[in-house]
């Protein structure tokens, strides 16, 4: 395991990873966290609790070590709608802007095993990974891009959905999205999906379960209205596991669950078969 | 827009009541007025049919047209059955066969939305309502004959933009239309559904706003007190409207539908701002 880890956080392929906030204990095992072995480690428990990871841990896990080019980082969101309870939307840009977060999409070129690639990472940290019209704009160009050059798209997922602040324009942004992915399938691009904790909403109901490949992370939790939500709206009883990465690929919603420490040789693996 | 567009005598949240006034027209009541001969065709060939989503065939204006639209129950059995006019993904399959049927005939379609949003229950979510409305807003892309969709009371998150990825998208005076219900929306930002008058306020979810954002093409102006309180007159209306949209599309050959209903979307959110009535409600 160790060997192999070593190889997919290697210098010569990707960068070691950047460093996540985590709890001091494990949300899975309970067990308190050697923070450098965990990070050694994909931030993947031993246990098998995948930690949530920021946009840049994506990229440095997924990207050959120099090939990532961030695009359109200086498209910027503002308050469109003059949104102010409970808290101004101007103020939650600034609080995200100030912690050095820039939305919740971070789009570029890269190379993945020497194949050059186009990465989407969604970031959870920057309001909820919510999809948004920067995000959204950020995801079409993208995808518009990858389709022009027959670049293959890779899309990581992190999201609660939707962005309230941006009412209807955010909803805008899945037919805005898809429409682009659309075009993507007709150029013939291979487009893979990996599904992080959590997806949902927005999101899963656009662009995420619309790839050639869909892979989830497991035990992440994905769906479309939240388990809260349902249960408030119909008192139903969820079973254990309901939505979690395992129960969406026994409903046939995703292709794969792969572990973090082995998604980087299995996508590398799976992108010569879609592009031989 | 309509002179006779009214929306400053009420408030955000009286028209939200107003889009939810249990004696609305319904689906069904327009196309009893507008299709006569009107044929529900039922089922997603897979796993059921949604009595939630209303889809057919029918003559409108002498030409065989396919409609489709949200059906909510006039009482409790009724809106039991209708499940409140929220989707399964069964709806969403249906609405997109019926899609399919308009491009082989080269009928043009006529969506009619009216959903608090899909239905967030269990049993959607095991059969796949996320790739179910992912895949409708997808396939609507490559839909070559005009598309025209009426907001017609309630137009909820995605749910609703799953009917709604038209070349024209209009909206009844009263009607609202929105990423999420306002109840959901506070349930977000504040964890309190009691919240939603501020939310609704917030959001723009008016019929006014929409126009206003460029995110809809045109508001018909309901009867005098509301849609509610004459079904024949806003039938007429509704009928007026739709047509003179679809009868212009038709001008249009099925390439440049598919292009001009892409880059529709594509630049959406590019008219914010520019319209001078455009602006927030709230102190």
């Amino acid at each position: 395991m160790s060997a192999q880890v070593a190889h997919l956080t290697s210098a010569r392929f990707g960068e070691p990873l950047p460093v996540v906030a985590v709890p001091t204990n494990c949300p899975g095992c309970g067990v308190g966290l050697d923070e450098d072995e965990l990070r050694g480690n994909c931030y993947v428990c031993e246990c098998g609790h995948h930690f949530r990871m920021h946009a840049q841990a994506w990229i440095a896990l997924l990207a050959d070590g120099g090939t990532w080019q961030e695009r359109w980082a200086d498209v910027r969101p503002h308050d469109l709608l003059d949104w102010r309870r409970p808290k101004p939307y101007e103020e939650t840009l600034e609080q995200a802007r100030d912690e050095g977060l820039n939305e919740a999409v971070r789009t570029g070129t890269a190379e993945l095993a020497g194949r050059p690639v186009w990465i989407a990472v969604f970031d959870f940290r920057f309001v909820g990974g919510t999809l948004s019209i920067v995000a959204g704009e950020r995801l079409a160009r993208g995808l518009e891009q990858a389709a022009m050059t027959r670049t293959p798209y890779l899309l990581i997922t992190a999201s609660g959905g939707a962005r309230m602040q941006e009412g209807v324009l955010a909803l805008m942004q899945m037919a805005k999205v898809n429409a682009a992915v659309g075009r993507l399938h007709r150029a013939g691009v291979p487009y893979f999906s990996v599904l992080t904790d959590p997806t949902f909403g927005g999101v899963s109901a656009s662009l995420a379960l619309m790839a050639d490949l869909t892979v989830a992370e497991p035990g992440a939790a994905i769906g479309f209205t939240g388990a809260r939500v349902i249960k408030q709206a119909t008192y139903a009883d969820l079973p254990p596991g309901f939505q979690s990465a395992e129960f969406q690929l026994a409903h046939g919603q995703v292709d794969l669950v792969v572990p973090r420490t082995e998604l980087r040789p299995r996508l590398a693996k799976l992108l010569e078969l879609y592009t031989r | 827009m309509s002179t006779a567009h009214r929306p400053d005598t009420l408030s955000v949240w009286q028209v939200v009541e107003l889009a939810r006034h249990p004696d609305r027209p319904y689906t069904l009541d327009y196309l009893a007025r507008m299709v006569p001969d009107f044929v529900e065709l039922h089922g997603d060939r897979l796993t059921g049919d949604d009595p939630a989503l209303v889809a057919g065939i029918g003559t409108w204006h002498g030409q065989t047209t396919i409609f489709m639209g949200n059906q909510k129950g006039r009482n409790l059995a009724d809106r039991l059955r209708r499940n409140w006019g929220m989707m399964h993904p069964e709806g969403y399959r249906k609405a997109m066969r019926l899609a399919e049927q308009a491009v082989k005939f080269g009928f043009p379609i006529v969506s009619l939305v009216d959903t608090p949003g899909a239905y967030p229950g269990a049993a959607a979510e095991e059969r796949g309502i996320a790739a179910a409305i992912a895949g409708a807003i997808m396939a609507w892309f490559e839909v070559p004959v005009p598309v025209v969709a009426c907001i017609i009371g309630e137009g909820g998150s995605g749910g609703a933009l799953g009917l709604a990825v038209a070349d024209r998208v209009l909206m009844m005076e009263n009607s609202i239309y929105s990423v999420a219900s306002p109840e959901a929306a506070a349930s977000i930002v504040w964890r309190d559904n009691a919240r939603k008058v501020e939310a609704a306020e917030q959001l723009q979810v008016t019929s006014r706003d929409l126009l206003a954002m460029g995110v809809v093409e045109e508001v018909i102006a309901e009867p005098r007190g509301g849609a509610q309180t004459d079904y024949d007159g806003a039938a007429r209306v509704l009928d007026e409207a739709l047509w003179r949209h679809v009868s212009q599309l038709q001008q249009e050959s099925g390439e440049r539908l598919v292009e001009h209903r892409y880059d529709r979307f594509r630049y959406i959110d590019s008219l914010i701002g520019a319209h001078p009535h455009f602006g927030p409600k709230i102190d």
